[in-house]
C-alpha cells in the first residue's frame, strides 16, 4: 500500500540532505531542540492509519505529524494528498475523524487564525505579506500566502516542506513567475555591499524563506500553548441574531436557531431565517456544522429543495457570544454573505433598517426596523432618530419587525443617525442626506472566469452606492456620506487595451441587477487567433436623479428659459477582468471539512 | 529581405540578426545552440495566470488551450493546471491536441 510513501520519503530526505549541503550546516536534526517540542499523538485511529509510515517515538510523537500545526483546510489537503499520491487507503469516516483530531490537537490558536480568516472564508482580496519579501515571492507565485500562514512547523519540518515542493514540482527551483526567481537564486552573485553597508545576501530565496518561516511561524508559540490548554467544546445552542451583507442585495437580517447535534459534542444543527432588508425577500435555510479547534465553525446549509448547499465558515469569539465569517456558494465560492451572529437573550435588540438613507425634506417614507424581542405595543414617541427626523405613524409592530413612516424636516442636519426603541439603540442605522452628489461602483476591480462548456463559470456581482459630499460639500473627503445601494442602469463599455479591441462583443453579459455572467470557455473561432472569450471591460452604472429639487439642469436648457430642469445623470464605472478557468479545484464541492 | 538594404547601423544589426536561424530543430546539430525552453509563450510574457503584468488580459497566452500542455508537462502552473509528474499523469490521454479536443479535458481535484 505504501510503496509510494517510501519513495516520497526517500526523495524528501534526498532533497533535505542536498539542500542542507547547500547551506551552512544545520543542527543535527534528530537531536535538535525543536524535536523536543513535538506534539504527542494520542488518537488510536491516527496511529493505526498513519503509523505504518509515520513512526512513533517513545513519547508518542509521530514523525512529521507531531512537528506541524495547521488549519482544518490544510490538514484536509495533506490527507487528500496522502490518498491521491501516496496511496493511503482511507474510508471517508476515518478521514473525517483523523481530520477532526489533527485540527483540534495540531491546530492554530484563534490569534494565529484571525489575520488569515479570509483564506477559509474564500474571499477574493488582495493581500500583501510585508514581513519578508523573499518568503512572499517564493510562496505566493503559485498559491496564496495565507496557505503558508495556515501552518506552524519546526525548522526541520519547514525544510521538508520545501523539499516536498522541489520533489513534486521540479521546475520551482527556477520558475521565474511574477518576476521572481524560483526557489534557487538565478540572478548573478552580488559582491557590492547593500545600501546599509552590510555584505550582500547571496543565499537562495528558499534558504531565506526557511529562515524566516522558522522564526515567524514556529511550532511552539505562547498563543497555542494557552489555547490548547484553555480550549473547550463550545456550547452554542440557542437563538442568535443574524446580520449580514450580500453583494448587490444589501443588508440581510434574521435569526439562527442553533441546536446541539447528537452525533458529536461539537456538532450543531441550524435553522436560519432572514430577510433581505431592501426587497423584503425571505430566505430559510437548514444546515449542519462542526466546530474545529474550539472556534472554527465549518458548516453546510441549504434552502429547502436546493441542490447546491452553501458553505458556512465562522470564527467563534472566545466569549461564545459572537461569531463572524462568510457563507458562500458558487463554483469558485464567489457568491456569498458576510455574516455576524450575536447570541440573543430576552432583551430587545435592533439589527438595522430597510432604508439606508432618508432625504431632506421628505414625508411619510416607509421604513422597516428589523430586530428581536421588540415591543409590540410601541408608540411613535418611543422611537427616535435624532434631530429633524420624526415618526409619522406606526404601521405595524412585530417582535422582529417594526413598520413605520418617517418625516424628515427641511433643516435636518445631514449625516448618520442612530435609531432607538425602548431603551435599545442601533448606531448609524440610516443616514439623512439632501442630495446624491455621486455614485460608486463596487467592487472597483472585479473578476469573472469563462465557463459553461467544460469548466464552470465564475460570476461577478457589482453594486452601485450613492454618495453625498457631506457637510464640507467636497467629494472624496472623510465626511462623505454613503447612502447605500441605489438602482442604476447597468452597461458594459470597451476598456481599450489593444488596437482593434473587440472584448465587448465576446466577454459576456451584465444584467440589470449588476450581475455579470461570462461567456463560454474554449477557443473562439470568431476571434482573431482563436482567442478565448476573455477580455477587459468597463462596467458602467448610470443613475438618473429625477428629483427636480436636486437636479442642476443643463445650462443649455436654462439659457433657453425652459422652466423644467433636465434630470441629473450620474455615472460611475469599475474594471472587470474576464479571464481563463482554473483546471484544478482544490476543494471539491461535495467534499470539504464539513 | 532581398529588396531592402540597411541604411543605418541599427538596420545592419537587424539584418545580421535575421541571418541566424532563430528556430533550432532539436535533431540538427552543428548549428549554434541557443537555449531551447520546451514551454510555450509563458516565458515570453511571463504573465500571471489570471492577468498579465499590466493587470489586463492582452498579454495572456491565448487561447489558453494552446499553452495548456506545456503548463501540464512542465508543471509550470502547479496550482492552476494539473501536473503531469504526479497529480494527473494521464490528463491529456483523451486529448491529442488541446486546441481541438479541449472539451475532453477534465477538472482535477488533487
Amino acid at each position: 500500500m505504501l510503496k509510494r510513501v517510501g519513495w516520497f520519503t526517500l526523495l524528501g530526505v534526498f532533497f533535505a540532505v542536498s539542500s542542507a549541503r547547500a547551506q551552512p550546516p544545520a543542527e543535527a536534526s534528530a537531536q535538535s531542540p525543536a524535536q523536543n517540542d513535538g506534539i504527542p499523538v494520542q488518537n488510536d485511529l491516527v496511529r493505526a492509519r498513519c503509523g505504518s509510515c509515520h513512526k512513533s517515538d517513545d513519547k508518542g510523537r509521530m514523525s512529521r505529524i507531531s512537528y506541524r500545526r495547521a488549519t482544518p483546510e490544510n490538514w484536509e489537503r495533506t490527507i487528500k494528498r496522502m490518498v491521491t499520491l501516496n496511496k493511503v487507503n482511507l474510508n471517508p469516516a476515518d478521514a473525517r475523524t483523523i481530520l477532526k483530531y489533527l485540527s483540534d490537537h495540531h491546530g492554530l490558536a484563534p490569534e494565529e487564525e484571525r489575520p488569515i480568516a479570509f483564506e477559509a472564508e474564500r474571499r477574493m482580496i488582495e493581500y500583501t505579506y510585508d514581513k519578508d519579501k523573499d518568503t512572499s515571492d517564493t510562496c505566493s507565485s503559485c498559491h496564496t500566502m495565507a496557505r503558508v500562514l495556515s501552518e506552524r512547523r519546526t525548522k526541520e519540518e519547514w525544510e521538508l516542506l520545501v523539499a516536498m515542493h522541489r520533489g513534486y514540482y521540479p521546475l520551482v527551483d527556477n520558475q521565474p513567475m511574477n518576476n521572481g526567481q524560483g526557489f534557487r537564486r538565478t540572478r548573478a552573485v552580488q559582491t557590492e555591499p547593500g545600501p546599509d553597508g552590510r555584505p550582500p545576501d547571496n543565499r537562495h530565496p528558499m534558504e531565506k524563506a526557511i529562515e524566516h518561516l522558522t522564526k515567524a511561524l514556529p511550532l511552539t508559540t505562547p498563543d497555542w500553548s494557552t489555547w490548547s490548554a484553555a480550549m473547550q467544546t463550545p456550547k452554542l445552542a440557542g437563538r442568535w441574531a443574524f446580520t449580514g451583507t450580500a453583494a448587490g442585495k444589501g443588508a440581510v437580517y434574521g435569526t439562527v436557531a442553533i441546536t446541539a447535534d447528537s452525533s458529536a459534542a461539537d456538532a450543531f444543527s441550524t435553522e436560519t431565517r432572514y430577510t433581505v432588508a431592501r426587497t423584503g425577500e425571505t430566505v430559510t435555510r437548514t444546515g449542519k456544522a462542526l466546530v474545529y479547534t474550539g472556534y472554527q465553525w465549518r458548516g453546510r446549509g441549504a434552502a429547502p429543495g436546493a441542490t447546491e448547499p452553501w458553505r458556512e465558515v465562522l470564527f467563534i469569539e472566545r466569549d461564545w457570544k459572537t461569531m463572524w465569517g462568510r457563507w458562500y456558494t458558487g463554483s469558485y465560492d464567489e457568491t456569498g454573505i458576510d455574516v455576524t451572529l450575536v447570541r440573543l437573550t430576552t432583551e430587545p435588540v435592533l439589527f438595522g433598517s430597510s432604508v439606508t438613507a432618508v432625504k431632506t425634506p421628505s414625508a411619510k417614507t416607509a421604513v422597516k426596523i428589523f430586530g428581536a424581542n421588540l415591543p409590540t405595543t410601541v408608540k411613535a414617541e418611543d422611537i427616535a432618530f435624532g434631530q429633524g427626523v420624526t415618526v409619522a405613524r406606526i404601521v405595524s409592530a412585530r417582535p422582529d419587525e417594526l413598520a413605520i413612516d418617517v418625516d424628515v424636516a427641511a433643516n435636518a442636519p445631514i449625516g448618520p443617525r442612530d435609531v432607538s426603541i425602548a431603551g435599545t439603540v442601533k448606531p448609524s442605522a440610516l443616514v439623512v442626506y439632501d442630495k446624491i452628489d455621486g455614485i460608486k461602483v463596487l467592487p472597483q476591480a472585479g473578476m469573472a472566469r469563462v465557463g459553461g462548456n467544460v469548466f464552470p463559470k465564475q460570476l461577478q456581482q457589482f453594486e452601485a452606492v450613492g454618495m453625498n459630499n457631506g457637510p464640507d460639500g467636497k467629494p472624496d473627503t472623510p465626511d462623505d456620506v454613503n447612502l447605500g445601494l441605489v438602482n442604476v442602469k447597468w452597461s458594459v463599455e470597451e476598456y481599450t487595451a489593444t488596437f482593434g479591441d473587440d472584448d465587448l462583443q465576446f466577454v459576456g453579459t451584465l444584467d440589470q441587477s449588476g450581475l455579470f455572467t461570462p461567456n463560454v470557455d474554449g477557443p473562439n473561432p470568431k476571434r482573431s487567433g482563436n482567442r478565448n472569450n476573455v477580455g477587459d471591460v468597463w462596467v458602467v452604472a448610470e443613475f438618473v436623479d429625477n428629483d427636480p429639487s436636486t437636479s442642476s439642469g443643463s445650462p443649455r436648457a436654462e439659457s433657453r428659459g425652459d422652466a423644467k430642469p433636465m434630470p441629473k445623470m450620474l455615472r460611475a464605472r469599475a474594471h472587470l477582468l474576464v479571464t481563463v478557468p482554473l483546471y484544478m479545484a482544490w476543494f471539491h464541492e461535495t467534499g470539504g471539512t464539513q | 529581405m532581398t529588396h531592402l538594404k540597411p541604411v543605418n547601423r541599427k538596420a545592419v544589426r537587424v539584418e545580421k540578426a535575421t541571418e541566424r536561424p532563430d528556430v533550432v530543430a532539436l535533431q540538427r546539430t552543428g548549428l549554434p545552440q541557443t537555449p531551447h525552453f520546451p514551454i510555450g509563450c509563458s516565458l515570453v510574457f511571463s504573465p500571471g495566470w489570471e492577468a498579465d503584468r499590466t493587470g489586463g488580459t492582452a498579454g495572456l497566452c491565448q487561447p489558453v488551450e494552446r499553452d495548456l500542455f506545456d503548463c501540464h508537462i512542465g508543471c509550470y502552473w502547479p496550482a492552476q493546471v494539473p501536473d503531469q509528474l504526479n497529480h494527473a499523469p494521464d490528463w491529456t490521454a483523451k486529448c491529442a491536441a488541446a486546441q481541438k479536443d479541449w472539451r475532453k479535458i477534465d477538472l482535477i481535484f488533487p
